[in-house]
């Protein structure tokens, strides 16, 4: 049996601790994910369902339990440390995809490698890559701001992989497009699936849900996974 | 590694400053024009005190001026006799100098009365003469405002009121050379005997005494041996008008600068300002760039670098611009308010220098309080929680 990539065990998240205006996010969430899956995670606004994928996206710790991404252990993991394990585990798809509208294509997918220190060319070769494996190499020059929503979806799943990250998440990456832009938003997945890459979706939607390369659905509800 | 990643963070800043060039753009021009006025300030006094300097090289080493009540009063000229008797005293020669005022022009002319071939240095005040000679009876050299001012077109004649309003006719024998303005330029240079006619001093009298020595570095000692010999005169020597001067100078400059840093402290406050109200989009922007793996450290130093390319092309621009203001404009700005009270203003050939220390005083004025501002307050934007962008 294949170790688990992603494992939680009585995770706790509670926002402005101690405070008035305390939140308690997520109570006792276990969960483990092995590599190579599509999972996607599903609950209504409000249910901890964002803040469970911070805590897998290794964006912060969790206030208790034991949460254990790609083998490292987040409690107590210092910010910068956090970071740089979120830079070289998570390639993250967003839900308005957030590509800088200022920036080139090009620009915009080699951001994740700046702080690394990668030289100009090395990061326009990776990128080039990708972009011809996304189709969308004829748009590395132009600004973000003047491409179709399609190709803006495809930069953005370029820039999440960019640097080869083990896991990919999208938080609901196809509520603002069409059926076939997100037919082909999960081929692509489907793709990476293959490519052995790990893939957590939050979506409402059926195209997601019920896509055949979705292996496991995960229903969050008011902080706990809810078993049906 | 670490060269490479401030190399692409640098590479950041310049496509972030361009993305937002209409505010980089504002902020630079506010900048540079601040940095203009103080570095303006700066090489216009030093380039004054360096003409100041350059020219009193030829101004005699030890006046001396007869004292009473405090005021200055007519020196005898009988009073060299009794100089003669200290050692190391090259020369003594009785000079007139005094201010007249052209009421028609509303201007005062220096008038400077001596005879140059008694003098020692009658050789480099011919030397500063641009045309002509060396005045004789009834002549005069003109400082080129002076001339401007006295002269008719086809006549070198001119004339001036004496006290009991009677006139007194001079020809124009020169001009002096537009590099001596500075002391020059509203000057009449005369024969002595013209100028206590002109002023309608009694025979013998004078306004002072101008000392050469042998040794230079006498000259404090020699001073104080006049000063002792004859307790009722004053004694000047060439080194306290220079300090005089600088002071001067540099009091103007002083009062002005202070103006000056009120503007920078203003504008620090609106690059504070600016800096630290974060749009919508900025704010976006660094959620983003934190999400997918940029270190609160990169961020700000994303911010430093922006703020110091700003701050450097402002200084770079704004010094440059100061520059061909004071070398090529001749500081036309501040030259009122520098040069003095004279209606009459010398039109200098100001050559700027630049002095590293006086650039790095600028440049820490001005660049590390601008850094600062902005710096400081990317601070409270660089930790922006990075899962803003999730939401």
């Amino acid at each position: 049996m294949t170790a688990p990539l992603i494992e939680l065990e009585k995770v706790c998240k509670t926002y402005n601790q101690g405070q008035l205006n305390e939140v308690k996010a997520l109570h006792d969430v276990s969960l483990a994910i092995e590599p190579g899956v599509m999972v996607c995670l599903q609950g209504a606004s409000g249910s901890g369902k964002s803040t469970l994928l911070s805590i897998i996206g290794c964006v912060f710790p969790p206030t208790s339990g034991r949460a254990a991404i790609a083998g490292k252990q987040l409690a107590r993991m210092p910010d910068r440390f956090l970071t740089i394990h979120r830079r070289n585990t998570i390639g993250f798809i967003f839900q308005h995809f957030n590509i800088l509208p200022g920036l080139t294509v090009l620009e915009n997918i080699t951001l994740p490698l700046m702080p690394l220190g990668i030289a100009p060319r090395a990061r326009k070769e990776r990128a080039e890559r990708l972009m011809g494996m996304l189709s969308i190499s004829h748009r590395a020059n132009f600004p973000a701001r003047q491409i179709s929503g399609g190709e803006l979806q495809r930069v953005a799943i370029a820039r999440a992989l960019i640097n080869d990250p083990p896991i990919i998440l999208a938080d609901e990456p196809t509520a603002h497009l069409d059926h076939t832009l997100s037919l082909a938003f999960m081929e692509i997945m489907q793709e990476l699936q293959r490519a052995g890459k790990t893939i957590i979706l939050t979506s409402h939607d059926a195209l997601i849900t019920q896509h055949p390369a979705v292996e496991r659905i995960i229903a969050i509800q008011d902080g706990e996974i809810h078993v049906p | 590694m670490s060269f490479e990643k401030q190399l692409n963070i640098i590479d950041y800043s310049l496509s972030s400053i361009w993305r937002r060039r209409v505010k980089s753009m504002g902020v630079m021009v506010v900048f540079a024009a601040v940095i203009f006025l103080l570095a303006s300030f700066q090489m216009t006094t030093k380039a004054l005190t360096n003409v100041a300097r350059d020219t009193l090289v030829s101004a005699p080493e030890i006046t001396v001026q007869k004292m009473r009540a405090g005021r200055q009063e007519s020196i005898p000229v009988a009073y060299q006799t009794e100089l003669v008797s200290i050692r190391g005293i090259k020369t003594i020669t009785p000079r007139i100098w005094g201010y007249y005022f052209h009421e028609t022009k509303g201007a005062n002319l220096t008038i400077l009365g001596l005879d140059p071939q008694s003098m020692p240095f009658g050789q480099d005040l011919g030397q500063a003469i641009d045309s002509g000679r060396l005045p004789n009876e009834h002549e005069a050299v003109l400082g080129q405002g002076a001339y401007a001012y006295l002269s008719s077109p086809g006549s070198a004649m001119f004339s001036l009121f004496r006290p009991d309003l009677t006139l007194k006719a001079l020809t124009v024998s020169g001009t002096f050379k537009a590099s001596t303005d500075l002391l020059t330029y509203d000057t009449l240079f005369m024969s002595l005997a013209d100028a206590q006619d002109l002023f309608l001093m009694p025979e013998g009298m004078v306004t002072d005494l101008c000392v050469t020595v042998a040794n230079p570095t006498e000259v404090p000692t020699i001073s104080k041996k006049i000063a002792a010999l004859l307790p009722d005169t004053r004694v000047v020597t060439r080194q306290q008008i220079q300090k005089t001067y600088q002071a001067v100078f540099g009091w103007r400059s002083g009062f002005a600068s202070i103006c000056l840093l009120t503007a920078l402290a203003s504008f620090i406050i609106f690059a504070w300002d600016k800096a630290s109200g974060l749009t919508p989009e900025e704010k976006k922007e660094i959620s983003i760039l934190k999400i997918i793996g940029w270190q609160t450290s990169d961020v700000l130093a994303l911010r430093f670098w922006e703020g110091l390319i700003v701050s450097t092309v402002s200084f770079l621009v704004g010094y440059t611009l100061a520059y061909v203001h004071v070398a090529f404009f001749e500081a036309g700005l501040f030259r009122p308010i520098l040069i003095g009270w004279s209606v009459l203003h010398p039109a200098l050939r100001l050559l700027p220098t630049i002095d590293l220390g006086e650039t790095l005083l600028v440049l820490c004025l001005t660049v590390v309080p601008y850094l600062a501002a902005t710096v400081i307050p990317a601070w409270r934007s660089a930790i922006i929680p990075a899962d803003s962008a999730l939401n």
